[in-house]
């Protein structure tokens, strides 16, 4: 089996997996549906305020698990959804921010600055299509570093990295994502200490359950969907509520402008756009392949790039940058897109991931099984057939088809979806609430997941009323039992020597470079006071 | 805020917490120590992994108090925030436990009236028993969720609700023989 049998084989998989129908003898696989109803499904929920695409993941899991069951089979339709979700998602957030001035997903927020104004001016269908070519266009690039890098990544950390390595690595992953997620890194590491100690309680390997204060309901420890879904979602469910409750403001009627002029974007705009798309597709793509800094940075870092670009570069009477440039949007959206590719890198090559979204991918790929993602998913076996990395290779595939469907279909169905901004944040929001206590349940078929859920909730409440970034608590909590078993075998391998992290040059490099991205985050955040 | 001691407190806060689980709550609660030597041979521990939890809660306490404590984005927690969160909580227990009694209440109140001795936990894979505590249960929650929002209850509000949880459990339940809607996997 050579690498290019794999990939054909991946490509197999999602194309002749289990038929769902065919069309003029033709048969469509289920998978190849799954990504499409994924994709407009992202599309929809990025379009409406108050959901975002990792809400859509977390209510949608436990229905299609249900569907499609717990084998193999059921891994590409799944996390074939679940891309499809991400995607859409990403493009979706851009409706609402340039139609109504709301962003859509946190990161369209730049998109508002030029995208409203373009809509003032009568030009909001071109300014949704700006978006959408730049979305599609940076998103593309994206899954082509991904795949690029994740199998050479995953190799070289196969070759290079023995049990104390990869325990080094995954603590110097924890540290980074605690130190550069949210504004302040103290509290970074602290939501990463929450997570490790939640995920540590009623575990381990000694016969009473630890720290389990001898309560039968904590024996088994918390179930992975009540944490992950408890501070994810329902604690953003609480912040908005509350913020809703603060404003109590009432939908109103929004101003409607007309549109002006030709809407259409010609090949002499789309060769103006690409130096930003270009630019802020590389930024994008650079800042996703590193696990936890988000796509709201890349954004913000791409529209800074561009504006200084803009103010060199542009034509006499053009707009400025926050004054309705085309260009402004392309920065921003080409950079947000981006990044969701490449946040798969650290994720198929390291199995650590880097956003809400990647989350839900390992929470999909844990409760199905047969796929683990992580360095030995790119084992090329000659002999046999290694079916994980046919997994692989047809997420892949199916990345590549919902970048088809978003170049073909997607802007059609972006410019549709305005009126999901009409839908009431304040009823949609408990109706959330109640669909991701409900997919709790469902998946646990216990009362306790319910008020574990809801623990994890009013944890998740209280976090970002203090500024305490959720997100490195999540990580925390997936990473955390990889963590001790990989130190486990490290310290059993070494023959118990307690100093294992210190063993090898790049353990030590890994460990270094843990506290110094600690310590120089730190001291950056002191000088900026 | 400039000046506002918050992130002082929390890391205060939060190095107190560390040093309770550190040398309180993992000695007596953890069977064996950091390192445990077994049939001569040396291997971890239970408490070392919560251990090294507790130290990352400890840093971040201290990077709090040493280099954040008078940053200028510290957060102001209002006290009707907590309150509101509060009462948002409270609104969901109670809808809970509406969903989880409702059914059997039900059953134990037909009982009474019909003199038959039917019991919830057989009827709870049976419509329409199986969908009284969801139904009940999530259009209390939703309508008193929303009511809080909104600062007044409407008959139109709790319609929605209704109209909203009935559709949940038809996602959830018509499709699937095998999902069991809340509390049904319970009682």
């Amino acid at each position: 089996m050579g690498t290019l049998d794999y990939i054909w084989l991946g490509i197999l998989a999602v194309f002749q997996g289990p038929e769902l129908f065919s069309i003029f003898g033709l048969p469509i696989s289920v998978t190849l549906v799954m990504i499409l109803f994924g994709f407009l499904t992202g599309i929809a929920v990025g379009a409406t305020p108050g959901l975002a695409g990792p809400i859509a993941m977390a209510i949608a899991l436990p229905i299609l698990i249900s569907i499609f069951g717990y084998t193999p089979d059921a891994l590409l339709p799944v996390m074939g959804f679940l891309i499809g979700v991400m995607k859409g998602a990403t493009i979706g957030g851009a409706v609402p921010a340039i139609l109504f001035n709301t962003p859509g997903t946190p990161d369209a927020y730049m998109t508002t600055l030029d995208g409203y104004p373009m809509t003032q001016k009568g030009q909001a269908r071109k300014a949704l299509r700006v978006a959408h070519f730049a979305s599609a266009s940076g998103d593309t690039f994206s899954d082509i570093v991904l795949i690029i890098c994740a199998p050479f990544l995953a190799l070289l950390v196969e070759a290079y990295l023995d049990f104390p390595e990869k325990t080094a690595l995954l603590i110097l992953s924890l540290s980074f994502i605690g130190a550069v997620i949210g504004g302040s890194p103290a509290k970074g590491v602290l939501s990463t200490g929450l997570g490790l100690l939640a995920v540590y309680i009623g575990t381990g390997e000694d016969f009473y359950p630890r720290m389990s204060m001898g309560s039968d309901q904590l024996n088994q420890g918390f179930p992975i969907a009540t944490s992950v879904l408890g501070v994810l979602i329902i604690g953003a469910v609480f912040k908005e509520m509350t913020d809703l409750w603060h404003q109590r403001r009432s939908s109103g009627t929004r101003p409607s402008f007309q549109d002006e002029g030709n809407q259409r974007l010609s090949r002499a705009e789309i060769g103006r756009l690409l130096p930003f798309v270009g630019r802020s597709a590389l930024i994008g793509t650079a800042i996703g392949a590193l696990p936890g800094i988000g796509s709201t940075l890349a954004a913000t870092l791409g529209y800074t790039v561009g504006r200084a670009r803009h103010a060199r570069t542009k034509a006499e009477g053009a707009p400025d940058f926050g004054d309705g440039a085309p260009e402004g949007i392309a920065a921003t959206e080409a950079a947000n897109s981006s990044v969701s590719g490449a946040n798969l890198i650290p994720v198929l090559s390291l199995g650590i991931p880097g956003n809400a979204a990647a989350v839900f991918l390992i929470l999909a790929a844990e409760s199905i099984g047969g796929f683990n993602p992580g360095p030995s998913v790119f084992r090329f076996t000659q002999d046999v057939v290694n079916p994980e990395l046919v997994i692989a290779f047809g997420l892949f595939t199916a990345m590549f088809i919902a970048n088809a469907l978003n170049w073909t279909i997607g802007g059609l169905f972006m410019r549709s979806t305005g009126i999901m901004v009409r839908i009431p944040k304040h009823i949609l929001l408990p109706t959330v609430l109640l669909l991701t206590l409900t997919a709790i349940y469902v998946q646990e078929a216990r009362i306790e997941a319910i008020w574990f859920a809801l623990g994890f909730g009013a944890l998740g409440y209280v976090m970002r009323l203090l500024a305490i970034s959720p997100l490195p608590f999540v990580i925390a909590f997936i990473l955390g039992g990889k963590l001790e078993e990989s130190a486990r075998q490290a310290f059993a391998a070494t023959g118990g020597d307690a100093w294992f992290l210190f063993g090898s040059p790049i353990s030590i490099l890994f460990i270094a470079a843990s506290v110094a991205i600690i310590l120089f985050s730190a001291r950056r955040k002191k000088q900026e006071l | 805020m400039r000046h506002s001691n918050g992130n002082l407190i929390l890391g205060a806060a939060t190095i107190a917490f560390a040093i309770l689980v550190i040398f309180i709550w993992i000695p007596l609660d953890t069977q064996t120590g950091l390192i445990e030597k077994v049939r001569r041979q040396v291997t971890i521990g239970d408490a070392l992994a919560p251990t090294i939890a507790a130290s990352f809660l400890a840093i971040g306490g201290l990077m709090l108090v040493l280099f954040e404590r008078n940053a200028d984005d510290q957060p102001k927690v209002s006290p009707q925030d907590v309150l509101f969160g509060l009462a948002l909580i409270a609104s969901i227990i109670i809808s809970i436990l509406v969903m989880r009694y409702a059914g059997p209440a039900t059953v134990g109140l037909w009982n009474l009236l019909s003199g038959s001795e039917a019991e919830y936990r057989l009827l709870r894979d049976t419509a329409p028993w199986k969908y009284i505590g969801f139904l009940l249960g999530g259009t209390v929650m939703i309508t008193m969720l929303v009511s809080l929002v909104e600062g007044r209850l409407r008959v139109k509000t709790l319609m929605i609700a209704f109209i909203s949880v009935s559709v949940m459990a038809a996602i959830y339940d018509l499709p699937f023989d095998d999902l069991l809607l809340p509390p049904n996997g319970d009682v």
